[in-house]
C-alpha cells in the first residue's frame, strides 16, 4: 500500500473521518427502527466509502460510489420503502424466526473472528495493490481505469451489458400484471379496472 | 510527477503542498464562492420576478431598495421572524434534515465551475474556480443526484398527502432526466478527453467556432438544456409544485426559514445550471480580451457572467412563455425521446472523432437502430390498451362500475 | 512553513478536494446558523392544532396519505439504475477512446447495442408508457353537459370512498 509508507496528518484525518462515517452509518442501519432512517444511514456509509476512495486516489470510484449507489440504488430502496407502503416502524419484539438472535450472534462472532484472522495474516493493510498499476499522477486515475476496462478486462465489461439486459427483463417481469385470464383485472393499486369498459354494459 | 505536467491538470495552487498561505487562499476562495452564490441567488430571485412581471405587463417588486433590488433581502429577513412549524404527523428528524440535503449539493456544484482564468497571489498561481478535482463534472452530476434526496425526503417526512405525491413525481422525474443529462455530458467528455471542467473550458478557447455547442452539433446542448430544466424542476417542467393540483408541492408543510432554505436551493440550482451549460457548451470564461492592464483577469470573468446571465434570462423566459407540461408527457419525453437520441448522438460523435468512415458507419447504425426502435414503438403502442398491457397502468378512475352504469350510461341504455 | 508539519513528498489529489469540503461545511454552517437565528427571532408560542395539521388549502384532511403508489415508479427507479451504470461505464471510455481507436469503437458499439436492445424491449412491452389507462371503448355515450354533471356527481358520491 502506498499510503502506509507516507501517511501524513491530513491523510489520517481524512481516513478517520471516512471510517467514522462508515461505522456510524453501518450501526445506524441496524439500530434505526424506521426503514427510511436505515436507508439514510446507508447513504452515510456509502459517502464514507467515497471519502476513503478519494483518500486512496481512486477519484472515479468515489464519484461512481455516489452517483450509482447513493444516487440510484438507495433512491430505489427509498422508493420501495416510502411509496410501496413499508415505511412503518417495525415492532421487533416478537421474533418472526425462531432462534434468529442466537444464530445472528454466532454468525457475527464467526465473521469478526475471520476478519481479525485475515487482518493479522495480511499485516493489517487492506486490499491488494491497484490492478491498473501505479498511478502515473493525480489526473491519470480515470484514464488508467479506462484502459484497464477496455483492454484487459474487456470480456467482463461486455458481459456486464448482458447483465444489465437481464436486470431490465427482471424488473419488467417483477412489475408485470398477472396474466391469468379469469382473474379480475386490477391496476397496480389493486383497484378494479374496467370501470369505463363497462360502458358496453354486461347486462345488456 | 514534475511541476510542469501538474500545471496542465488541476489547480496549480497545491503543487508545493499545503502551506498556511495556501490554506488561507483556499479559505478566501471558498468564502468568495459562497458569497457569489448567495448574492447571485438574491439577484436571481429579483431578476426572475422583475422579468416575469415585465412579460406579464406588471411592475413587480419596486418598493424595497432601488428598482426593488432589496426585495429578496427583505423577504429573507421577514422569514426569520416567522413561526417555525413542524407538522404533527411529520417524521421530525428527516423533516429537519431535508432542507440541508437540498441546499448543500446546490452549493457544492458551484465549486467545479470555472469563473475565470488564473490569478497569481503572493507567488501562488491559482485558478478562478473554487476547486478543480480530477472528477470535475462528475462531482456536479453526483451532487445533482444527491439533490433528489432533498425533494424526496421533504415530501415524505411532511406526513401530508400532496407533498408526498409531489415528491413521488419529482424524484421519478429527476432520476429520469439524470440519464439524459449524463449522456449529453458524455459527448462533451468525448471531445475534451477529460472530466475536469477546466480542461473542458480550455479546449473551447479561441472563438465561438470552438464552442462545444457548435462542434458537437446543437443536439447535445438542446438535450442538456431540456434535461437541466427538468432536473432543476423549473417551468415548464415544474409538475413538482403544480399549484393547481398539488397545493404547493413538496415544501407545502415547510414554513419560516426552512422554506427559505428550499427556495434558496431552487434558485441556486437555476444559477448553477446556467453556469454549467455555459461551461460545457459555450466556452465558459473564454471570449475576446481587450488589451488593457489586468484585462486577462477581468474579461474572462465578465464573459462568464454575461453568458450565465443570458441563460438565466432564458430560464425565466421559458417560465414566462410556456405552459406547464403534463406529467406523463414529461416522462415520455425523457425516456422515449431524449435517452435514445442522446445515446445515438453520443455514438455519432465518438465515430466522427475516430475517423470520418466510422462516423458514416455510426450514422448507418443509428438509422438501423431508429428503425428497430420505431418498430418497438408500434408494438408498445398496441400494448398500451388495458386488455393487452403487460404492465399495470399507472392510474384509473376510481368509480364503482354500478354508479357509472346507473348515471353515465342511462341515456344510452334507454335508447336500446 | 508547512501547515501539516510534514512537507508532502508526493502530490496528492486529496488537496484538490479541500475547497469542496470547505464549501460543504460552509453550507451546513449557513443552514444551521439560519435555523438558530430563526429560533431566536421567531415568535415562541404553542402552535395550534390547525397549524400543525396537514395543509390542504383550508379543507380539513379526511383521509390519510396514500400508503402505496403505482408500481411504475419502482420500475422507473430500477431502469434508472441500469442506465446510470451504463453511463458510468461510458465515462472512462470517453476519456481514453482516442487511444483505443477502432477497437474501442467496436467495443462501445457492442455495449451500446445491447443496452439499446434493452431500451427497445422496454418500449415494446410498454414499460416506458405513462399516463392514464387507455381502453378500447365501443359505444361510448356522447358527452353532453347532462352526462358530465352525472359523472361529477358519481365522482363525489359517498359510495366512492367505500
Amino acid at each position: 500500500m502506498v499510503l502506509a509508507t507516507s501517511m501524513t496528518i491530513p491523510d489520517i484525518l481524512v481516513f478517520v473521518t471516512g471510517a467514522l462515517m462508515i461505522l456510524v452509518g453501518a450501526a445506524g442501519v441496524i439500530v434505526a427502527k424506521n426503514p427510511v432512517h436505515s436507508a439514510l444511514c446507508l447513504v452515510l456509509t456509502l459517502f464514507g466509502v467515497a471519502v476513503l476512495f478519494i483518500e486512496q486516489q481512486a477519484d472515479f470510484l468515489a464519484a461512481v460510489q455516489v452517483i450509482v449507489y447513493a444516487g440510484a440504488v438507495v433512491v430505489m430502496f427509498l422508493f420501495v420503502i416510502m411509496f410501496l407502503g413499508v415505511d412503518r416502524t417495525e415492532d421487533v419484539h416478537d421474533e418472526p424466526l425462531m432462534g434468529q438472535r442466537p444464530l445472528a450472534i454466532g454468525l457475527v462472532l464467526v465473521l469478526v473472528g475471520s476478519i481479525v484472522a485475515l487482518g493479522s495474516e495480511a499485516k493489517w493493510s487492506g486490499g491488494s495493490h491497484s490492478v491498473v498499476g501505479i498511478n502515473q499522477g493525480p489526473y491519470q486515475n480515470v484514464a488508467n481505469l479506462g484502459k484497464a476496462i477496455f483492454t484487459t478486462y474487456l470480456f467482463a465489461f461486455e458481459i456486464t451489458s448482458a447483465l444489465l439486459v437481464i436486470a431490465v427483463v427482471g424488473a419488467v417481469v417483477l412489475a408485470r400484471r398477472s396474466m391469468i385470464t379469469n382473474a379480475p383485472r386490477t391496476d397496480s393499486l389493486g383497484n378494479p379496472l374496467g370501470a369505463t369498459t363497462d360502458f358496453e354494459g354486461a347486462d345488456r | 510527477m514534475s511541476a510542469m505536467s501538474l500545471l496542465a491538470a488541476g489547480d496549480p495552487l497545491y503543487q508545493h503542498g499545503v502551506t498556511w498561505i495556501v490554506f488561507l487562499i483556499v479559505a478566501v476562495k471558498v468564502l468568495l464562492g459562497f458569497g457569489i452564490c448567495l448574492i447571485s441567488v438574491t439577484l436571481m430571485i429579483w431578476f426572475e420576478r422583475k422579468v416575469i412581471s415585465d412579460m406579464q405587463a406588471r411592475i413587480g417588486p419596486n418598493r424595497a431598495g432601488p428598482w426593488g433590488l432589496a426585495q429578496t433581502l427583505a423577504d429573507g429577513i421577514k422569514l426569520f421572524f416567522k413561526e417555525d412549524l413542524i407538522p404533527e404527523r411529520s417524521d421530525r428528524i428527516v423533516f429537519k434534515l431535508a432542507p440541508f440535503l437540498s441546499l448543500v449539493p446546490a452549493l457544492v456544484i458551484f465549486a467545479v465551475i470555472p469563473v475565470g482564468g488564473t490569478i497569481t497571489i503572493a507567488g501562488y498561481t491559482t485558478q478562478l474556480q473554487v476547486a478543480d478535482p480530477p472528477i470535475g463534472i462528475l462531482l456536479a452530476i453526483a451532487m445533482s443526484a444527491i439533490g433528489v434526496y432533498g425533494v424526496m425526503l421533504a415530501g415524505w417526512s411532511s406526513g401530508s398527502k400532496y407533498p408526498l405525491m409531489s415528491s413521488v413525481r419529482a424524484s421519478a422525474q429527476m432520476i429520469s432526466y439524470e440519464a439524459a443529462l449524463g449522456m449529453s455530458v458524455l459527448t462533451v467528455v468525448l471531445i475534451s478527453g477529460s472530466l475536469s471542467t477546466r480542461t473542458m473550458v480550455d479546449v473551447q478557447g479561441g472563438g465561438p467556432w470552438h464552442w462545444n455547442v457548435i462542434r458537437l452539433g446543437v443536439i447535445p446542448f438542446v438535450i442538456f438544456l431540456i434535461a437541466g430544466i427538468a432536473e432543476t424542476n423549473r417551468p415548464p417542467f415544474d409538475v413538482v409544485e403544480a399549484d393547481s393540483e398539488l397545493v404547493g408541492g413538496f415544501h407545502t408543510e415547510y414554513s419560516s426559514i426552512r422554506f427559505a432554505l428550499f427556495y434558496l436551493a431552487e434558485f441556486l440550482n437555476t444559477v448553477t445550471m446556467s453556469a454549467i451549460v455555459v461551461t460545457l457548451f459555450f466556452g465558459g470564461p473564454s471570449g475576446y480580451i481587450l488589451p488593457i492592464p489586468g484585462g486577462t483577469i477581468i474579461f474572462p470573468v465578465l464573459w462568464f457572467l454575461l453568458k450565465t446571465v443570458a441563460f438565466c434570462y432564458l430560464f425565466v423566459w421559458l417560465r414566462g412563455a410556456l405552459p406547464r407540461s403534463r406529467y406523463d408527457k414529461l416522462m415520455d419525453l425523457g425516456w422515449r425521446r431524449l435517452i435514445p437520441l442522446s445515446l445515438g448522438w453520443m455514438l455519432l460523435v465518438a465515430g466522427f472523432l475516430v475517423s470520418v468512415a466510422w462516423g458514416i458507419g455510426m450514422g448507418i447504425v443509428i438509422v438501423v437502430g431508429g428503425l428497430v426502435l420505431s418498430r418497438a414503438w408500434e408494438l408498445g403502442s398496441e400494448r398500451e390498451f388495458t386488455d393487452s398491457a403487460v404492465l399495470p397502468p399507472v392510474a384509473s378512475r376510481l368509480i364503482p362500475p354500478r354508479l357509472v352504469r346507473d348515471q353515465t350510461d342511462r341515456g344510452e341504455g334507454e335508447d336500446q | 512553513m508547512c501547515l501539516w508539519g510534514v512537507v508532502r513528498d508526493r502530490v496528492t489529489v486529496v488537496d484538490q478536494y479541500l475547497p469542496v469540503l470547505g464549501l460543504l461545511l460552509l453550507g451546513i454552517v449557513f443552514g444551521a446558523g439560519s435555523l438558530i437565528a430563526s429560533k431566536l427571532l421567531a415568535p415562541h408560542q404553542q402552535a395550534t392544532a390547525a397549524k400543525v395539521a396537514p395543509y390542504e388549502c383550508g379543507i380539513v384532511p379526511e383521509n390519510d396519505p396514500p400508503a402505496r403508489f403505482p408500481v411504475r415508479f419502482y420500475l422507473v427507479a430500477m431502469i434508472f439504475i441500469i442506465f446510470d451504470i451504463e453511463i458510468v461505464f461510458l465515462f472512462p471510455f470517453a476519456v481514453v477512446f482516442r487511444q483505443l481507436g477502432n477497437f474501442g469503437i467496436v467495443e462501445i458499439l457492442v455495449f451500446s447495442g445491447v443496452v439499446f436492445l434493452s431500451l427497445a424491449y422496454l418500449r415494446s412491452v410498454g414499460g416506458l408508457t405513462w399516463g392514464p389507462i387507455k381502453q378500447l371503448v365501443k359505444g361510448m355515450p356522447a358527452r353532453t353537459s347532462e352526462s358530465t354533471i352525472a359523472r361529477i356527481s358519481a365522482d363525489s358520491s359517498p359510495e366512492r370512498a367505500a
